[in-house]
């Protein structure tokens, strides 16, 4: 795989006709996380228990054959069900040109505004989960039939831009001030793509009145963001015989490989063997893999440190519960959903990108359920490991209840 | 196919008495009974065919129509919408439904007359005459019908019907299946299961559950039991009560008392909480297990002046089986079966939905006038096809109070009401207090999520107290505005005075006026 990778990316190299103008973009491309995934690649990797993973979406070895823990199936499942997601993936960019994943053509100096990449280009793989839709304000709904709703006045099934339908919520400020992603992710001079955001870099004169001291170590949208997707349990199976049957209301999986191969598979009066692409090698191979949530929430959060000390709101991304049943019908994995004996949760410090002028009010932190552990259900399932940051401490937590909050705040109730 | 419903009606006759001749083998001693049952909601369904109506605006007011029987003779192609979809999709459930309709791969056979709850095994009977019948009912048997709907039955025994995702996969195959299609995942079970494994019967009495004769318009005028039945108990000699003796003797299980309590709404023996001296015991039915009543206690939290008009369950339930949206679409010229008819008729209804929860249960003032939990009931928006579809579709957005059965020991804490956008019925949200006046952003774009409403569907009542959604009940509706700020002006005192026992709620309106005038430590600190 690997030598058909390196072989491959030479020739597109050289097809590429937008080197011609831009020779060094290209070198800047390879560098960036765009092109290598090796932050979300390496997070699930270790997740799914390899130490110290560090690949790349061009040096990702081969799925394995033989299997007995989930490390062993963990490239297999990023390669045929997350990694339909990359530069060049026939899933988003027809053509052969590496560039025009993200970047439309133009033709000469006078039309490079054509080229900048429009917000469609970027939802086209930042939907669902994760940041990119929630900006426009769309939330998920869930897997099951049912969920197509509501039907529309023509007499449809709403649409499904992204695989599956949204409920929409509040949008993001920006968005409804007409600003797309690039207004703030830019390329930046120095070269480097995907520089860190900073709102401070455009928003600089901060009211003190409203932004304390107290406050410094809160990023801007821990108060600023209004809610924010979580979904809770991803379970996950690989079923590699044809049991389809049980799909039935379940075709629509946010994957569209898998609803047509079901729909074709549910009608089919003869079996059809259980195969999905590897979109890497956009080779079929043997196996299916299903997944489905606990539950999803907007209205859930709790608030973490990221690993540069700011605190910032956790996402589940994700608790894992993870199945393989091989072609005999051998369950390899069953609901595994511990490595080494370690539950499988992870929640990243993120930036949930519904951010609105008016914050958070304080109860919403300072009150949190899930931080003071109060009154929980499913308490299990709320809190958990943090990746790339650590929990709040006891001393922070302590201070949410901390007399001078109570003090500040009903300073601002009367 | 009809061979197969003779082979049917064959097992049930012979295994489960079929309707007709259990109840006519019943009535022959039990007749009494049999006339309570008629007029029963569980027997007719007029209750909820009558909300139905009133939900699809069909009615203005709730009148009693006569349910069941009254669709019976009633030709599908004069029935209303309303009349339709509850002959399709609820009818399936009543006592006097025909077990032998159902094919028990898909569905538990219910129905049957009296055995349709007071079948068991032939172990388990009563005596040589009544081999397959008890009055120690199990939960099973109530639980064929009552987990749909508000999902009682369900949610007591800690199930939430899922969003339908079948998770956890065990050996390569959903889970959690509560039928066909329907999943649930596990939340906390009502302490009263949790704790003392009751069974529905051992709170609900006969009069509640068989009727007391009258024809009521709701469930809850039929229900006989209050919380304060057994934790704040009456007690009467069991002398005045023949039924209780009789009952105790029958169950077999406990002892034969001094004193009984009594039921305060209608006033019928709770035999199975029993005082002799001084000792207060519970029994529980199905073997006399016996436990000592936790009596509500005095502490201030449930004498508080101001917190009168609370019901029980607005502070204990912890969760509320809420489902947002209840799409209906309606196929004028498919077929479906129809539960009543016994034979598919033409229109068909599915049932599609936005989205469920069970968090921050909102309260309302409920059916009793006092604030209890409240969730969606129902949210409906219909979409109706003839050979196209039909501009004739409508909604009707209501919300309803029930006992979400998911009672708790410790109750939901003051913050949780007096500054959650949820609990208040504004939906989720930003909910604040700027210069003195109470904001709120909410989350959900009901317009461009594509429902025919402009208000959140979450919210029940505005921050102003509009009445965004409806009740079906005369004395149910969300928090009016005088409401909604008098809640929330408290979160302003429990923000550090956040202990029930604090000195301030003693007389809430005088330290209220107190702090007003100034004459307080903090109101000099803080009143500009």
């Amino acid at each position: 795989m690997i030598k058909l990778l390196l072989l491959i990316i030479p020739i597109l190299l050289v097809s590429n006709s937008c080197l011609k103008c831009h020779p060094k973009k290209m070198d800047q491309c390879k560098q960036s996380n765009h092109f290598t995934l090796k932050n979300s690649i390496n997070i699930t990797r270790q997740t799914w228990g390899i130490k110290d993973s560090n690949t790349t979406l061009q040096t990702l070895p081969q799925s394995k054959n033989s299997i007995t823990k989930p490390a062993d199936l963990v490239d297999d499942f990023l390669r045929r069900k997350c990694l339909k997601c990359h530069l060049n993936s026939k899933t988003i960019n027809k053509t052969n040109n590496l560039c025009l994943s993200c970047h439309n053509n133009h033709k000469n100096k006078l039309d490079s505004y054509k080229a900048k990449p429009t917000q469609d280009k970027c939802l086209k793989c930042h939907n669902n989960e994760f940041i990119g839709t929630d900006y426009k304000g769309l939330f998920p709904h869930d897997f099951d039939k049912a969920y197509r709703s509501p039907i529309t006045k023509d007499g449809y099934y709403p649409n499904r831009p992204y695989g599956i339908d949204f409920h929409h919520l509040s949008s993001d400020i920006h968005y409804q001030k007409g600003m797309s992603c690039i207004d703030c992710h830019k390329n930046s001079k120095m070269g480097k793509w995907e520089d860190k955001v900073n709102c401070t870099s455009c928003h600089s004169n901060l009211s003190k009145q409203n932004h304390k001291n107290y406050h410094n170590n809160l990023s801007c949208s821990s108060c600023h963001s209004s809610w924010n997707i979580s979904s809770y349990e991803l379970n996950v199976l690989r079923d590699d015989t044809p049991n389809y049957k049980q799909w039935k209301r379940l075709q629509v999986q946010e994957d569209r490989y898998l609803e047509k191969f079901l729909k074709k598979a549910l009608k089919s009066k003869k079996t059809i063997e259980p195969k999905m692409p590897d979109y890497l090698t956009n080779k079929l191979k043997n196996g299916i893999w299903y997944s489905g949530y606990k539950f999803r929430r907007w209205e859930n959060f709790f608030l973490v440190n990221d690993e540069f000390g700011k605190i910032k709101i956790a996402k589940p991304m994700f608790q894992y519960r993870i199945s393989y049943k091989d072609k005999n019908g051998t369950m390899i994995l069953d609901d595994q959903n511990k490595i080494d004996n370690n539950k499988i949760e992870a929640f990243l410090p993120k930036v949930p990108h519904t951010i609105t002028k008016k914050a958070k009010s304080c109860q919403m932190c300072h009150n949190n359920k899930i931080m003071l552990d109060k009154n929980l259900i499913n308490k299990n399932i709320l809190k958990g490991k943090v990746l790339k940051g650590t929990p709040l401490s006891l001393q922070q937590l302590n201070k949410l209840q901390s007399k001078k909050y109570k003090q500040e705040r009903a300073k601002n109730l009367y | 196919m009809i061979y197969l419903k003779l082979l049917l009606t064959l097992y049930f006759t012979t295994h489960l008495f079929s309707s007709t001749s259990s109840d006519t083998k019943c009535i022959v001693c039990h007749n009494d009974i049999s006339h309570r049952i008629d007029n029963s909601i569980m027997n007719n369904m007029h209750g909820v065919l009558d909300v139905l109506k009133y939900q699809f605006l069909e009615t203005k007011i709730i009148e009693q129509t006569t349910g069941i029987n009254y669709l019976r003779n009633k030709p599908t192609k004069d029935q209303t919408l309303a009349e339709d979809h509850f002959s399709k999709l609820c009818a399936a459930c009543h006592i006097d439904q025909d077990p032998t309709i159902f094919n028990p791969n898909y569905h538990t056979p219910r129905g049957g007359g009296c055995t349709t709850c007071h079948h068991v095994d032939d172990t388990k009977g009563i005596d040589k005459d009544h081999k397959n019948i008890t009055t120690k009912i199990p939960s099973s048997n109530c639980l064929k019908c009552h987990n749909r709907s508000n999902r009682i039955g369900l949610s007591y025994f800690g199930k939430f019907e899922s969003e339908g995702y079948g998770t956890p996969y065990k050996n390569g195959e959903l889970t959690h299946k509560i039928d066909k299609n329907r999943y649930y995942y596990e939340l906390p079970a009502d302490i009263h299961h949790t704790s003392a494994k009751l069974d529905c019967i051992d709170c609900h009495t006969e009069k509640g559950v068989m009727g007391d004769g009258k024809q009521h318009k709701h469930m809850e005028d039929s229900v006989d039991i209050s919380c304060v039945d057994c934790h704040d108990p009456k007690f009467e000699p069991i002398e005045n009560f023949g039924l209780a003796s009789m009952l105790i003797a029958l169950n077999g299980n406990m002892p034969y008392p001094k004193e009984i309590a009594i039921t305060k709404r209608k006033n019928s023996p709770l035999y199975q909480l029993q005082k002799d001296n001084n000792t207060t015991k519970f029994y529980r039915k199905k073997d006399g297990k016996d436990f000592d009543m936790i009596l509500m206690s005095n502490s201030p939290y449930h004498k508080l002046a101001i917190h009168q008009r609370l019901d029980c369950t607005a502070c204990h339930s912890s969760w509320i089986a809420s489902c947002y949206g209840c799409h209906e679409v309606y196929f004028k010229n498919s077929k479906q079966y129809d539960w009543i008819k016994h034979k598919k008729t033409k229109g068909k209804w599915i049932e599609l939905r936005s989205y469920l929860r069970y968090e921050s249960p909102a309260l309302a003032i409920g059916y009793n006038g006092k604030i209890m939990p409240t969730a969606p009931g129902c949210q409906v928006i219909t979409t109706i096809y003839d050979k196209n579809i039909t501009n004739e579709g409508f909604h009707s957005f209501a919300y309803a109070a029930w006992d979400p059965h998911t009672t708790q020991k410790h109750s939901r804490d003051c913050i949780d009401c007096h500054i959650n956008p949820q609990t208040l019925g504004l939906g989720a949200g930003i909910l604040d207090i700027k210069d003195g006046n109470i904001t709120f952003e909410p989350f959900y774009n009901s317009i461009k999520s594509g429902l025919p409403i402009d208000y959140p569907i979450d919210s029940l009542v505005s921050k102003d107290g509009q009445q965004f959604q409806t009740f079906s009940r005369d004395k149910a509706r969300g928090f009016n505005k005088y409401e909604v700020i008098k809640i929330v002006e408290a979160y302003k005192c429990i923000l550090c005075h956040d202990q029930w026992d604090d000195p301030i709620y003693k007389d809430y309106n005088k330290s209220k006026t107190l702090f007003y005038s100034k004459k307080t430590k903090c109101s000099l600190k803080l009143i500009k």
